[in-house]
């Protein structure tokens, strides 16, 4: 499904089949937390560019008068009385939410496992799992029930689940769209992002979504470029990196086929193809720095959760008991873990030797990608080293380098601020796999080119899965 | 044994400005409970701190009137803990780098000009106020997020007396500034003491007490006086200081301890992430320090220097801001300043008081009072008809129409005055006389008649010039 379908047509009948859908395929996938009835909203004139359009958001955006819950049980009766900026732009450009999506607890994960509304499932194969966190938006996007979905991304919560799904994930420049009214993760590596079929769709969604917001003071002055309009296949000498590492570590050689054959195509274009390496002990760095910095960040941004002015209370003799009980039976094991280990991470004694040190390797690693960008367009590599996981799991080692590295490179992107995005790249036993694009801040004109050179070779704008 | 006391001030500050430090809600003291809140100072999910620029106009204000080194690139911190009057579970502070280091005041005690030291002012964000009832706590959220700066001297005062000048003139320099309400009363300036003591002379440090809970400067003099003197007893009796916090009882005026200080919390400050590190510009802060008002101390020494006003006088008209501000006004119009301030200071406030009007009240135009004090300098009125005419400008006339219509018009036409004299002297020959036999009285009574001839309206200074020289000539 793509945005284009939705415009002068008969958006409302659209809607309300897309509301219906969501509702149709809940069973088989769990993909949506809070269904929202269009009716309503159809009633309003709508006008804009995304007149009509049907629209899901992640339960982590803050919806006026609707439960945003951040699949969480301590935000399960949470009703916020704001409108997320981009709610507001959504709203102004006549889009439709009719729903609020499935995610992984607060954003904290990546495979939707940790909702507090149970896990969600693969479009493709519903005994996998979809990725996350914005797993929800992602399965909406793929099952063909909207065009677009919003999601977050703080490590590679868009771009994974959209490499498992089958559809495009955009995640933007840090500071390209705001995240005012988003339920944050960490606030320094969180970004707002969202799903589409197709690479115009995407490059439309960007156009609408960004922007300066006087309320998000890390929001871009930069002007927002028309970049569907200008978007163009056309990639002769453009410099594509080749990732090395990254295959290097991938163990799956039918995904390093397929992506070689990308490239052999993208040679074919016109590009200019370059191989890079990383310093493999930087990469293998770039796990544990994510995980301190942004665990250490969620534990003050969730201090909020207290029971004390809204969301899920649990009693308590005195405020200190309130709050200590809420946030006891509040929060999942897993969000209990995180916030353990940020804390641990700034302890004043530890501080030095953890968190100021992940900032560290956070710096290097931007130092390094910025430097190899330099006199480049894209850095290409694929978005994971295989399909989509089983729910039943798989052990997997976690201090490998296809675990430490090739599953997980896409943090670069989060914490350099850079525009980064993943595209199908083709399939390996009916399962979906993409192919990720990493860019220089606020080339996202160019990031957007180089995906339609891609998607035009692999033939996968619009694909969907349909479930039912 | 005799003892040193050593004394820091941790004062707080709210910020005169329209809205919070970081939302756009207002705040005013007097508004009802939970009115002056919005979705961010509630904390609530996905909100997002924005700099308020007013309140970092004032703090840089603050830092140049109070001497310190501003640092041009402000950065703020998360300080981490969780307490039902923290709506966020963390305070946006600037623990790292204070946007103000290394400044000072004077103070005038015994009879000099002392130096008290601020080692730093920074930045943050008030918490919510609660209310505890017999079993249940109330929460008024207006003044979460309200605008703080956060004083902190250096150890440099001996004695109570002095904590209580260093505290007034603080309140006086920032109440000028417009920066601060400054009212202990209101909680808009928030005091915390170190005392502790040491030998007479010693370079070690005893165990530091804080005292908390102190709304008024007195209370903070007496609670300081107090503690110095428990903690002399408590050695004198060999008995340890325990590091503590107490609070000043205000009814039977003294420390109480609330809690003993069992390892310091560990905050886990870490550099706030949604607030980008702000470079000020030279221009910007060059414009702000540009357009300060005068401060007292400099306006003292105009005062003093300038127009000639003894110390006295000059303290009396910046003590009350108001007053100072009109003093001011008037002597736009270049008049004679000692006349001004003893106008101001020993008829006017008199005057006010009679009438019930406070000086915010005062109904006289400077440009009149200007005009009253030229007429008094003149001679054209004498000072006592000068109050009399200032009682009638309280209905808002300016002073030469009140003279006109109550004809106190001052007689300095010389000549009119001479023929007053002229036949003051030929009817009093045995004045005359007594005055050549060297009794002074006379001239006073000679003098006394003319003044009563003219019914009170000559020139006294010319009468008694022109009554000597006429003596002169007999």
């Amino acid at each position: 499904m793509k945005i284009q379908d939705y415009l002068n047509t008969d958006y409302a009948q659209k809607c309300r089949e897309a509301y219906n859908k969501a509702k149709a395929i809940q069973d088989k996938t769990n993909a949506t937390i809070t269904f929202i009835d269009p009716q309503k909203r159809l009633n309003d004139k709508l006008e804009g560019r995304l007149k009509g359009v049907a629209i899901a958001l992640k339960d982590n955006v803050s919806t006026r008068d609707i439960k945003t819950t951040a699949a969480s049980r301590i935000l399960d009766n949470y009703i916020p009385q704001y409108d997320a900026h981009i709610v507001d732009l959504l709203n102004k450009e006549g889009a439709v939410i009719i729903g609020k999506s499935n995610m992984d607890e607060l954003a904290m994960g990546g495979t939707n496992l940790t909702s507090y509304f149970g896990l969600c499932h693969n479009p493709y194969d519903l005994s996998r799992i979809s990725g996350g966190s914005s797993g929800g938006s992602a399965v909406l996007v793929a099952a063909n029930v909207v065009p677009c979905a919003i999601g977050s991304d703080t490590g590679d919560s868009v771009r994974k689940p959209a490499s498992y799904c089958g559809v495009v994930g955009v995640k933007p420049s840090y500071g390209r769209i705001s995240r005012y009214g988003i339920i944050p993760y960490a606030s320094s590596l969180d970004h707002v992002g969202y799903f589409t079929t197709n690479v115009k769709d995407a490059a439309l969604m960007l156009e609408v979504l960004s922007g300066r917001d006087d309320r998000d003071m890390t929001s871009s002055y930069n002007p927002v470029e028309n970049y569907s309009e200008l978007l163009n296949a056309d990639i002769q000498d453009k410099k594509i990196l080749i990732f090395d590492n990254v295959l290097a570590a991938i163990n799956n050689s039918e995904i390093v086929d397929l992506f070689n054959s990308l490239v052999t195509a993208l040679t074919d274009k016109g590009a200019i193809i370059e191989h890079v390496s990383f310093n493999d002990d930087l990469l293998r760095a770039m796990l544990p720095a994510y995980y301190i910095i942004a665990n250490a960040e969620a534990t003050a941004n969730h201090s909020n959760l207290d029971g004390i002015l809204f969301g899920h209370r649990e009693e308590g003799e005195s405020t200190d008991d309130i709050m200590i009980n809420t946030r006891t039976k509040g929060f999942g094991p897993w969000i209990k873990k995180r916030f353990v280990v940020g804390s641990y991470a700034l302890f004043e004694e530890n501080q030095e030797r953890l968190f100021r040190k992940a900032q560290k390797i956070r710096r290097l690693i931007v130092e390094e990608v910025l430097s190899k960008l330099k006199d480049a367009d894209i850095l290409l590599a694929p978005a994971a080293p295989g399909a989509a996981p089983l729910i039943a799991g798989q052990t997997t080692d976690e201090l490998s380098d296809e675990s430490l590295i090739a599953d997980n490179h896409m943090v670069i992107a989060n914490f350099g601020g850079l525009p980064s995005m993943t595209v199908p790249m083709g399939y390996i036993d009916n399962l979906p796999i993409g192919v990720n694009l990493t860019a220089n801040p606020f080339k996202e004109q160019v990031m957007f080119d180089v995906a339609l050179a891609i998607e035009e070779y692999t033939g996968l704008g619009g694909a969907v899965k349909e479930v039912l | 044994m005799e003892y040193d006391v050593v004394v820091g001030l941790e004062i707080h500050l709210e910020l005169k400005t329209a809205t919070k430090m970081f939302s756009s809600s207002p705040y005013a003291f007097k508004d009802p409970a939970n009115s002056d809140t919005g979705e961010i100072d509630l904390a609530h999910p996905g909100t997002l701190p924005c700099v308020n620029k007013e309140a970092v106009r004032k703090a840089i204000e603050a830092c140049t009137a109070l001497n310190l080194t501003i640092d041009p690139l402000i950065r703020f911190d998360r300080k981490n803990y969780y307490y039902s009057d923290l709506p966020k579970g963390y305070q946006i502070t600037q623990q790292f780098h204070p946007i103000g280091r290394n400044g000072y005041i004077e103070i005038f005690v015994d009879g000099k000009y002392k130096k008290i030291r601020i080692n730093r002012i920074h930045m943050e964000e008030d918490t919510a106020k609660q209310f505890h009832l017999f079993d249940e706590t109330l929460i008024d959220y207006n003044r979460a997020g309200v605008p703080l700066l956060e004083l902190v001297s250096e150890p440099d005062m001996a004695s109570g007396e002095e904590a209580a000048l260093y505290l007034e003139k603080l309140r006086q320099t920032l109440n000028y500034l417009e920066v601060s309400d400054v009212k202990m009363e209101e909680g808009s300036m928030r005091c915390d003491v170190n005392v502790s003591i040491k030998a007479k002379g010693s370079e070690v440090f005893g165990t530091k007490v804080e005292i908390k809970n102190l709304n008024s400067i007195n209370n903070v003099k007496n609670a300081i006086d107090y503690e110095a003197h428990r903690q002399q007893k408590c050695l004198e009796n060999g008995e340890a200081i325990i590091q503590e916090t107490r609070r000043f009882d205000e009814k039977s005026q003294t420390t109480v301890s609330m809690r003993k200080k069992e390892g310091s919390v560990d905050y886990k400050y870490f550099p706030e992430p949604n607030i980008f590190p702000i470079r000020l510009s030279e221009d910007f802060i060059a414009d702000i320090q540009k357009n300060m008002p005068e401060l007292p101390d400099a306006k003292f020494k105009r005062y003093v220097n300038d127009f000639g006003l003894s110390d006295y006088d000059a303290d009396l008209i910046i003590a009350n801001k108001n007053l100072c501000a009109y003093f001011d006004e008037i002597m736009q119009e270049k008049v004679n300043a000692k006349l001004t301030a003893n106008l101001l200071s020993s008829e006017l406030s008199g005057i006010l008081s009679k009438n019930n009007l406070s000086f915010a009240d005062n109904p006289i135009s400077a440009h009149h009072f200007a005009a009253l004090v030229k007429m008094i300098d003149k001679g054209e009125v004498s000072s006592k008809q000068g109050k009399e005419i200032l009682n009638e400008m309280l209905k808002g006339e300016d002073p030469e129409s009140i003279a006109k219509e109550k004809g106190m018009k001052q007689l300095s036409d010389e000549s009119a005055i001479l023929a007053i004299v002229t036949s003051v002297l030929d009817d009093n020959p045995q004045s005359i006389s007594d005055f050549k036999n060297g009794k002074d009285r006379a001239l006073g009574y000679l003098v006394g008649q003319v003044m009563k001839r003219s019914k009170g309206q000559a020139n006294p200074k010319l009468a008694n010039e022109l009554v000597t020289k006429e003596l002169a000539k007999r």
